[in-house]
Formats: structure tokens, sequence, C-alpha cells
């Protein structure tokens, strides 16, 4: 028969199967839900207390064009407003610092840790995957990432390979992900501890205070790039249960400074006598192991994993995240989150320089390389709707408690609180259809 | 007495199961209710007999036997088998000849058990007379059939089961989402409450210990199909045991196996078929009548 | 103390997954597993976020998937 003359036959069989069985055609295609595009939008608002507040909205969508060939891209929109914590110590007086654009100064209370108050910025993320099998068993999957914002871009690209054994039951996968960023800060880059300029009057003029600013800074863009290297098996326990197990190493070679972090440099009396420009290494080797374990009970799931990561800056860490979901009915759930987290201090990392001592190769003051336990306390509420689609909501308390890593504080410093806890609340609406 | 089936707490589910059709048979009831289970898987069997019963070509003193053995002289038949011959008229009308229940005269010729023994050309030329939907006529009440000829229902009768059972089912607990799955052939009666699908492993035919992929059902059926063991292999090239009614011989360049989904489990196998029927464009066939499907090849 | 809980839990998935070979299931016991949220990825677009909001405040990234191309907040 022609192909051409072809195109009703299903309708002729639909028509011919009901009066077969003496039914009246329903006009409602068949099927299952793995057919067109599946879309996922979300939107969250993260607040910091008194600090970084930012709107982040997401749209993922995927599509299995059939035989498992499967796209899936990602945008995602992110703005970013308030003040963060610049590294320097509080002082018992105001302290006056210079913008990290070297335009205008902003001041800092007595007794209050100093914060840059400059951050503002719209980065957009977009994501784009294609997986396909390429023989019995084996998927390959590649993909690449882009991430601009104003002063920031990112570009990676991914692939992977991964081979069912075992009746599916186990899966072994094996991929890799290199980044190149470029960074280039309104201002230039600072030049590693070098002595931040505020004009106090000290400029005969205005250009001469550009010239002593222009100084500590580098001309032109610098960039970091990321080999990331990934390992994993996947295996079926049981009916019930699938376990994962992750190895992933990581090479970072670059400017991997902070361009907006500095240090206090403090007398014997804690007293802050100059601010520098913080200085890291510029490459970082990374180590993890990550482990997730799901079980599917009768209402609901379990998740669970557990990630170990180390690295050459001597940064150790621990995180444990579960979830656990009760099915409330056959179409709304909900899902509480825990999640704690404790990191060791980087090797270079120290809350303040001193004057007596010596400067160090390296040093940054940014709670972030200091040590710190985090926690998360999250519920979501998700339901299906009679259309089919979902919609979910989510809030989330995280909590980060930045700890001194033995420092001995001088003077004043020992009144001053350097490692005040960092609270956010997170507020998510997801929609997928 | 003892049951001929057997009922089975899952979760979230209870599962019946039986063996009848030459082929495996299952219902999957969407309650806890053991009783209700019962009572559907015993509705479920004793329809699945009736038919095979009715319909099988192997069986004596059905009506297909006494059409086959009638000798060219007419044969009353009842609304059913009316119905089903209109079904497989259209299928012939559709297909443009290639589905002919009359060509099941052809196993005379092939034996397709896995080995290398073609028939002679003499025999399955022999046998050509003997085809041909178009030579037999009936209406409501009687069916006449050229002396030589034969009527096998075995390319329909056990999608039509499922289908079947599927409204017995409906109509015994018109409430209760029940999958029916002969052998791969699956009718599903009601949507499930809460949006909830049934999922199914699709089997490749070829390695039996692995499945293909699990796919979510909500309604509707699916049927299946394939030659994964009936075939012949002759110097290097495969027959399957779809045959072309206009040659006597294998449809060359047939994938393996053809998976559809439709809204009825009878119009999916009916699709799955024609399309093994295409040969080589079985694919492009399936893709004109923008039906989820996969193949095999 | 707790490092070593961690590695214990490892050395334990490596021995049982590479010992028994009647771990795992037959296709047709997969109903649980078939399930959305019982998938690895299940929430992905949580933990997106999620990923990004940790990558700027935490020392640490990745482990779970790539976490690739940076951004100026860290």
């Amino acid at each position: 028969m022609q192909l051409t003359q072809n195109k009703n036959i299903s309708h002729a069989l639909l028509a011919a199967s009901c009066t077969l069985l003496g039914v009246t055609p329903v006009a409602q295609a068949a099927g299952n839900s793995e057919d067109g595009w599946k879309i996922d939008t979300a939107l969250l608002l993260y607040s910091e207390q008194d600090r970084v507040s930012a709107v982040e909205s997401v749209i993922a969508a995927s599509k299995d064009f059939g035989d498992q060939h499967i796209f899936s891209g990602k945008l995602v929109i992110d703005t970013l407003t308030g003040s963060s914590a610049s590294g320097a110590v509080p002082q018992d007086k105001v302290q006056t610092f210079t913008r990290p654009s070297g335009n205008g100064q902003y001041q800092i209370e007595a007794n209050t840790l100093p914060l840059d108050d400059t951050f503002h910025d719209t980065r957009v993320q977009l994501n784009a995957q294609w997986t396909q099998p390429v023989m019995e068993n084996t998927r390959v999957s590649s993909g690449v990432h882009f991430s601009k914002e104003y002063d920031y871009l990112s570009l990676a690209v991914n692939a992977s390979l991964a081979r069912d054994f075992n009746n599916k039951n186990t899966t072994v996968s094996a991929g890799f992900s290199y980044a190149n960023d470029t960074i280039d800060p309104e201002g230039g880059r600072p030049v590693g501890f070098s002595g931040m300029v505020i004009n106090q009057g000290q400029f005969s003029s205005e250009d001469a205070y550009k010239n002593a600013f222009d100084l500590t800074r580098q001309d032109g863009s610098d960039t970091k790039s990321t080999l990331d290297l990934m390992f994993g098996l996947t295996q079926t326990i049981n009916r019930r249960m699938i376990m994962q197990l992750n190895y992933g190493f990581s090479k970072v070679d670059g400017y991997l400074t902070d361009p907006f972090k500095v240090l206090s440099v403090v007398d014997q009396s804690g007293t802050s006598v100059n601010t520098l420009y913080e200085n890291r290494p510029d490459n970082r080797t990374k180590h993890n192991i990550f482990v997730q374990g799901k079980y599917a009970f009768d209402s609901g799931v379990a998740d669970v994993s557990y990630r170990f990561a180390t690295d050459d800056w001597d940064i150790d860490s621990h995180t444990v995240d579960s979830k656990f979901r009760f099915n409330l009915s056959d179409n709304s759930y909900l899902q509480p989150h825990v999640r704690f987290y404790q990191q060791s201090a980087a090797n270079f990392y120290q809350p303040f320089l001193t004057q007596a001592d010596p400067l160090p190769a390296f040093a940054t003051a940014d709670y972030r390389l200091g040590e710190m336990t985090a926690f998360t306390l999250g519920l979501k509420y998700g339901m299906t709707l009679e259309s089919g689609n979902e919609l979910a909501f989510r809030v989330e308390y995280y909590q980060q408690n930045p700890k001194n890593n033995g420092t001995p504080l001088p003077g004043q410093l020992q009144q001053q609180d350097l490692f005040p806890s960092v609270k956010a609340l997170m507020a998510q609406v997801s929609y997928s259809f | 007495m003892q049951q001929p089936f057997v009922l089975e707490h899952k979760t979230g589910h209870i599962c019946g199961r039986f063996y009848a059709m030459a082929s495996p048979c299952e219902l999957l009831i969407d309650t806890d209710d053991m009783l209700v289970a019962q009572q559907l898987v015993a509705l479920a069997y004793q329809e699945t007999k009736r038919i095979e019963q009715k319909f099988s070509r192997y069986l004596p003193d059905n009506i297909v036997h006494q059409i086959n053995s009638a000798e060219g002289n007419p044969v009353a038949i009842d609304d059913e088998t009316f119905k089903l011959l209109s079904f497989a008229d259209t299928c012939y009308q559709i297909s443009q000849g290639m589905f002919d229940i009359t060509s099941g005269v052809l196993r005379k010729a092939w034996r397709f058990d896995g080995s290398d023994k073609l028939p002679d050309d003499s025999l399955v030329q022999d046998l050509m007379p003997f085809i041909g939907w178009q030579k037999i006529h009936f209406d409501q009440h009687q069916l006449r059939m050229p002396k030589g000829y034969e009527l096998d229902f075995g390319g329909i009768g056990k999608e039509y089961a499922v289908d079947k059972v599927a409204q017995v089912c409906l109509q015994a607990q018109p409430t209760i989402s029940i999958l029916i799955n002969f052998g791969g052939d699956i009718q599903i009666t009601r949507a499930r409450d809460g949006q909830q699908p049934w999922v199914i492993g699709i089997e490749n035919p070829l390695n039996q210990d692995k499945a293909v992929k699990t796919l979510s059902l909500y309604h509707g059926g699916m049927a299946t199909s394939g030659d994964s063991r009936r075939y012949l292999l002759k110097n290097g090239e495969r027959y399957s045991h779809i045959l072309n009614p206009h040659t006597g011989y294998p449809v060359k360049n047939a994938p393996r196996s053809v998976t559809v989904i439709a809204e009825h489990c009878i119009q999916a196998g009916l699709l799955a078929t024609l399309a093994l029927l295409q040969g080589e464009q079985a694919e492009a066939f399936l893709k004109q009548q923008q039906v989820q499907h996969w193949c095999m090849r | 103390m707790k490092k070593r809980f961690g590695l214990a839990i490892i050395v334990g998935i490596v021995a049982t997954t590479s010992g028994c070979a009647s771990l795992g299931v037959q296709p047709w016991e997969r109903d649980l597993l078939a399930k959305d949220e019982m998938a690895l990825d299940a929430d992905s677009v949580d933990s997106g976020l999620d990923d990004h909001i940790y990558f700027s405040k935490e020392a640490t990234s990745g482990g779970k998937a790539f976490s690739g191309g940076g951004c100026g907040c860290n």
C-alpha cells in the first residue's frame, strides 16, 4: 500500500474498534505525559537579614524526541541587591572605606561589621543539554552553559557517558565539564595586598586621588578555568531503594581572588591602621564524594545524602541533606527538608592581619573561607491540579554560623562581634506543566 | 474447587493472574478490596474463556470450526461474529488487502520455528488460490466461504478479548481503574484517581532480561506485534512470520517488534500489525499515523 | 568522628554493590522506582536554585552534579 494514502488509518481503525466494541469514540488522545514539552518554572525570593536579597526566576524545558533522545534547556535570571561583608573588622569608631569601583566612599558606624552595600547585579544563565543512547544500554549527554552578569562571564561545556548493567539495576557514568570564566570588575582588579586608598583630604586634587587609586589596580580582565571530572555509580538495591555514589575531582586555575574583599591590618590594641585587598592562590584542587539514597515508602519518599569535600586549601566540609516526602493524598504532599553543613577554614584564612607580623603569601578574611557551620530548615507543599499540572510552595530558613578558627583577638576586637551569624529566608513558588 | 486464577496484594493495587489464549493474563486493580478484585478477576477469566472457546481456530465445535468446515455452504452467524467480521473487513479495506484473515492458510507451508527450513515455492503457490477476503460473502445472519478457504481470527482475537474484558470490568466496577494485560496487549478501563499512572515496563523481545523502558499509561490501550521467537533464518536472511497475502512470502525488512499506544487495544494491535506489514517503511507509517510507538529492529 | 561515619557508609555501599549479584529488581518490579519522586534528580529546579545559593555562600560546591561554570557572586 502507498504511504501517502495511509494518513487516516488510525482514525478509521478507531471508528471500526468503537463499532466492534459498541462504544462511542471519545475525542481524547490516549497515551502518557512523556510526550510534548515538560516545562518547569520557579520564582525564588532570597532575603538575608540586613544583607543581600535576591530574586531568581527559572524556566526549564525538556522534551523526549522519542527513543530517549532528550533535550533539556534552562533559563535563569536573577537580580541581587544589598550588602555583603567586606572582610574588614568592626571598630569602636566610625570607619570610612572606598567603594570597589573607586568612585565614592561609604561609612560604617562604630561597633558594626563593615558591609559593602554596592552589590546590585543582574545575571542571566542559559543551559542546554542533549542526551541520547549511543548503543545498547549506553547514553551520552552533552551540554553548554552560559552565565553573564555585569562584570562576569562564564562559559562551560560538559559531556558524560552512562552505561547500564545488570538489568538496568546498575549504572556507571563518567563525565567532565570545562568552564572558562572572565572577570572584569568595575574599577579594575585590585593588586593583591595593596592598601585601600581612602580620600580623606590628603590629596591635592581629584586626579591625584585617582592616580593613587589606579596604582592599586590591575588593568584588563582576568580569567579562571575549572575542569571537573565526575565518576558515578547508581545501584537499584530493591523495589523500594536506589543509591548513588559519585566521586568528583575539580581543578581550578586563574584568578580566584574576590576583588571586593579586604582585610583589616590591626595594631596591638586591635585598632585598624590599614585596609588591604585580599590575595588568594591562583589554583585550587578539590575532591568530593557524594552518596545519596532514596527509599520509597507506601506513602512517601525519604531522600538522604552526604557529601564530603576536601581541597588543597585545607577546606574540608561535610554536608548532610535530607528530605522526607509525605503524600497527604493522591495529589498533594508535604516535604520537610533539613540540611547541615560544616567546613574548616582555608589555610590562608585569617579574620584580620596584624601590624607586627610579616605579610603572608596569601590571606583572606572572607568568612565564607573560614570555619563555619550552617543549617537549613525547609518545608515544601506540592499539589497536582485537576489539569495534571503541578504547583508547589517552598519556604526555607538558612543560617550560617561563622566561627573563629583560633585567632586571638587583640584589644578592642574582643568587644566586637567578628563572626556574626547570617540568617536568610527563602520563599519559592514552582509550577510545572 | 481450585480457582483458575491467583490474586495478590501489591502496593496500592491488587494483581490477578490467570493463563488463557496461550498467554499469561494479568489484571491490575486499583483497589484494596480483595472481594471486589476476586469478583472482577472471575468475571475477566469467564469472558476470556468465552471468547477463546468461541473464536479459537484450534478448538472444535465453535463458530470458526463450523465456518472452516462448511465446504462452501452458508453458515449462520451471531451478532458478535458479524461485528468481528465487519472489523476484519475494514482492516482489509484500509490496508488494501495486506491484512487478510484468510491468509492463515499459509501456515500449512510456513513453519516459523527458528530453523532454516523454507518451504518449497510450489507448496506456497498451491495455497495462493485459497487466499482472498473478497471471496467471502457475509451479512448479519450468515456467511458463505468457498471450499478450501480458512478463517483465522488469531491476528485480532487476543486484542479483542482484552477490550471486551475491559468493557465487562468497567460495567461491573465503573469507578475502579483496572489495567488488563494479556501478554503485552493492554487496556485500561478508566484513569486512576489523582492523576496516578499505571507504570508499564516494555520488554525488549530480543533480550528478555532487559526491560527497554518503563512508561506511564494513564488511560487507553497498548499492543505489541512482533516475532521474537517466530521466524526463519536462512543464509543470514531473517524471514519474519508476517506474511504478505499478495505473495505468500514473509514481509521483508519488518521490525522485529512494534508497540503502539491508542485509545483501544485492538486499534493499537492493528496499527502495530499494519506497521509490520509495511516492512522497511514501518516507522514512516507509524509516524504518519501520529501515534505513540516504539519499533525494535 | 563525622568523617569516619561518612567513609563507613561509602565502604558499605561499594561492598554491597560489587559483592551481591542479587541486588536490584526485575523490570516489572519498577513500579515504585519509576515514580517521578523517586528519580535521583527529582526536584531538579529546587536543587539548581539551592546549589546556586550554597555555591555563593559556602566554600564547597558540586557533588551531586557538576558545579559547572561559576558566577561573580562568589
